[in-house]
């Protein structure tokens, strides 16, 4: 699976967010998305999965547009787990996860979607919540479903939002690995978004830094993860260590704050 | 403790059945219902007796005469009627909640009401029917039936080329009420006082109009369009994740929502154009469904339909028991609809809408 973004610029009515973005990644890989807030990497995941449509440029997965791949194909090929700390609806787990087997059922695939699901949840160590209320659920737990669903989908390409950011340290090191192992095993593309450059950093194959709506460095961790780009990405200054052939980052402190220093620091959020 | 795949499915399972089941003690307390309700009403007669009658009357040995033109003629349709409105007001209410993610929505919130007691109050009161070739005494629900439309036609235009959000949907079907409602009121201030009556029976909702000749298009109406909804029950439980994650399951949310919108609207403007707007039930028969099934919509929209007929045969046999004519369901089915939702809202020990 190529995924290639060409030139994808973004604006919300007149707030531009994203410029002239342009990448290629492929193969059986885990990327992780690296940035501040409000940089776009949430509005670039919706441009690339057609929740958004890019003001220009475009998004082609193995040379073939998105824009013209229709929303029941595109979801054989995409998978999506939002960012999602508030979702709740009222299903159990089960009928939770088995909506992400929406696009592949048929009539009579109910017993092979069960047990596509019952081994997904049985990856993810959740089997034992099976017939739980979803809203019941921990933030954690919460969580470990919506990666669930994303995963019966059975997608080439899965599109995550901050999928550890409920998590504590021992399941986002977790959950962090097995995207990397399911990654190979599965022979999918994984994308996502994270906050904790660390582990991104021990985990990615390539991490793309975004900076004010552009892609500001691609490429492994060790090119990618230095305290020059951090001290202008994230606007801290840093020492960068090595663990395991990974860097990383040791924080140190926060750049001053100031608007008349950095004259993008008011660009809002999106 | 891991359970295996066949623990879970068999739980799983086990659980769709229960579903199942609760779904089938609302089907056979709805029938028996609709048997008691034929030994009440003005006509003195045992409910043993009216069962009986009915029975006959199937079987083609009508024994009593007499009593079979009270129980066939007029409490056999009334009752199935309650059955319709019921099954057919719930089903609609499970849908607007679905849509606009809002356990408030129901059968009613898009205006639907209102629109439809203003087209019956201009054709109680003024004489007009906005229908042309309609017969003098179909008038009123010619009226109420194209007027019910108009507020989620307008919605559903609108979208058409506007970006509307299920709540700005919600919104315009709140302003077209008030603009409905305010013009009722002018005709109702002017109105003589026979017809005002009338109109107010409308307002409330009553089965006191319904007889054989209009059981017919009741039942076609209600029966096709809770069929169709019923095929989109896996699709409402894909709305379930959110418009954003609706795409990437490869639906589109806003033509989900809106060709079951309007569905739902059909649905219920078949029915309150000869009722009138019975209210409460689109709330009562999807929540408590809700406890008992859960939310997932293959299991849910038949438990709606067949508790929402169940509540409506009993408060409409209470209706015609109460008062010294009987009074109209619609005020019944509120009076022990309010105090039974508020009992269910406390009892329940978890939140199963969320």
């Amino acid at each position: 699976m190529e995924l290639k973004i060409n030139n994808v610029s973004f604006s919300y009515s007149s707030v531009p967010v994203l410029h002239d973005v342009s990448f290629d990644i492929s193969g059986n890989e885990l990327v992780s998305i690296l940035g501040p807030n409000g940089v776009g990497k949430s509005t670039l995941i919706h441009c690339i999965n057609k929740i958004l449509a890019p003001t220009s440029g475009t998004v082609l997965i193995d040379g073939r547009d998105v824009s013209e791949i229709k929303l029941k194909e595109l979801a054989k090929q995409i998978g999506y787990v939002p960012y999602s700390a508030n979702d709740s609806f009222p299903l159990s787990v089960i009928d939770t996860v088995m909506i992400g087997r929406h696009p592949h059922s048929k009539w009579g695939s109910l017993d092979e979607d069960l047990d596509i699901v019952y081994e997904t949840l049985r990856m993810l160590g959740i089997s034992h919540l099976a017939m739980r209320a979803f809203n019941e659920l921990s933030a954690g737990q919460h969580q470990k479903v919506m990666l669930a669903r994303g995963l019966v989908q059975e997608p080439e390409i899965l599109l995550l939002d901050e999928p550890t950011s409920n998590l504590d340290v021992r399941h986002q090191l977790d959950v962090t690995k097995m995207l990397k192992r399911l990654s190979r095993e599965k022979g999918i593309l994984i994308v996502m978004i994270s906050h904790d450059i660390n582990i991104a950093a021990k985990y990615s194959d390539k991490i793309i830094l975004m900076h004010e709506g552009s892609v500001y460095a691609i490429g492994d961790p060790n090119q990618v993860i230095t305290a020059e780009n951090l001290r202008t990405v994230y606007g801290v200054t840093a020492e960068i260590t090595k663990d395991d052939d990974a860097p990383h980052v040791i924080l140190k402190d926060a750049l001053p704050m100031d608007e008349e220093l950095d004259g993008t620091a008011a660009k809002s959020p999106a | 403790m891991i359970p295996d795949a066949a623990q879970v499915k068999g739980e799983y399972a086990s659980g769709n059945r229960r579903r199942v089941l609760w779904a089938t003690c609302f089907v056979v307390l709805a029938a028996v219902l609709f048997l008691v309700t034929l030994g009440f009403g003005v006509y003195k007669i045992s409910v043993i007796d009216a069962i009986g009658v009915f029975f006959d009357h199937l079987s083609g040995d009508i024994s009593d005469p007499r009593s079979d033109e009270y129980v066939w003629n007029t409490r056999v349709p009334r009752a199935i009627g309650a059955l319709i409105a019921g099954a057919g007001l719930s089903i609609a209410g499970v849908i607007m909640q679905n849509d606009f993610k809002n356990p408030l929505a129901e059968p009613y919130t898009m205006g639907i009401s209102s629109g439809a007691f203003l087209g019956a109050t201009l054709g109680i009161i003024l004489n007009i029917s906005v229908v042309p070739f309609v017969p003098v005494s179909s008038q009123v629900v010619a009226n109420a039936y194209v007027f019910s439309l108009i507020p989620v036609a307008l919605i559903a235009a609108v979208s058409k080329f506007r970006k509307l959000t299920p709540m700005s949907m919600i919104l315009t079907g709140i302003a077209v009420m008030f603009l409905f409602s305010s013009i009722t009121q002018i005709l109702m201030v002017t109105a003589p006082s026979e017809s005002l009556a009338d109109a107010y029976s409308w307002r409330v909702g009553s089965l006191d109009r319904i007889r054989w000749d209009v059981v017919p298009p009741m039942l076609v109406s209600t029966v096709f369009f809770s069929a169709v909804l019923y095929m989109f029950a896996k699709r409402l439980n894909v709305m379930y994740v959110g418009d954003r994650s609706v795409r990437t399951l490869g639906e589109n949310p806003m033509f989900i929502r809106i060709v079951t919108m309007v569905l739902a609207s059909l649905l219920t403007a078949g029915i309150v154009s000869y009722t009138g707007t019975i209210g409460f039930i689109g709330l009562v028969g999807p929540h408590v469904a809700r406890i008992f099934v859960g939310s997932n919509n293959r299991y849910l929209i038949p438990a709606s339909a067949a508790f929402g007929a169940a509540f409506i045969l009993l408060a409409d046999t209470i209706a015609k028991v109460s008062g010294i004519n009987g009074l109209p369901v619609g005020v019944i089915s509120s009076m022990i609809g309010g105090p039974l939702f508020m009992w269910i809202l406390i009892r329940q020990r978890r939140n199963v809408w969320a």
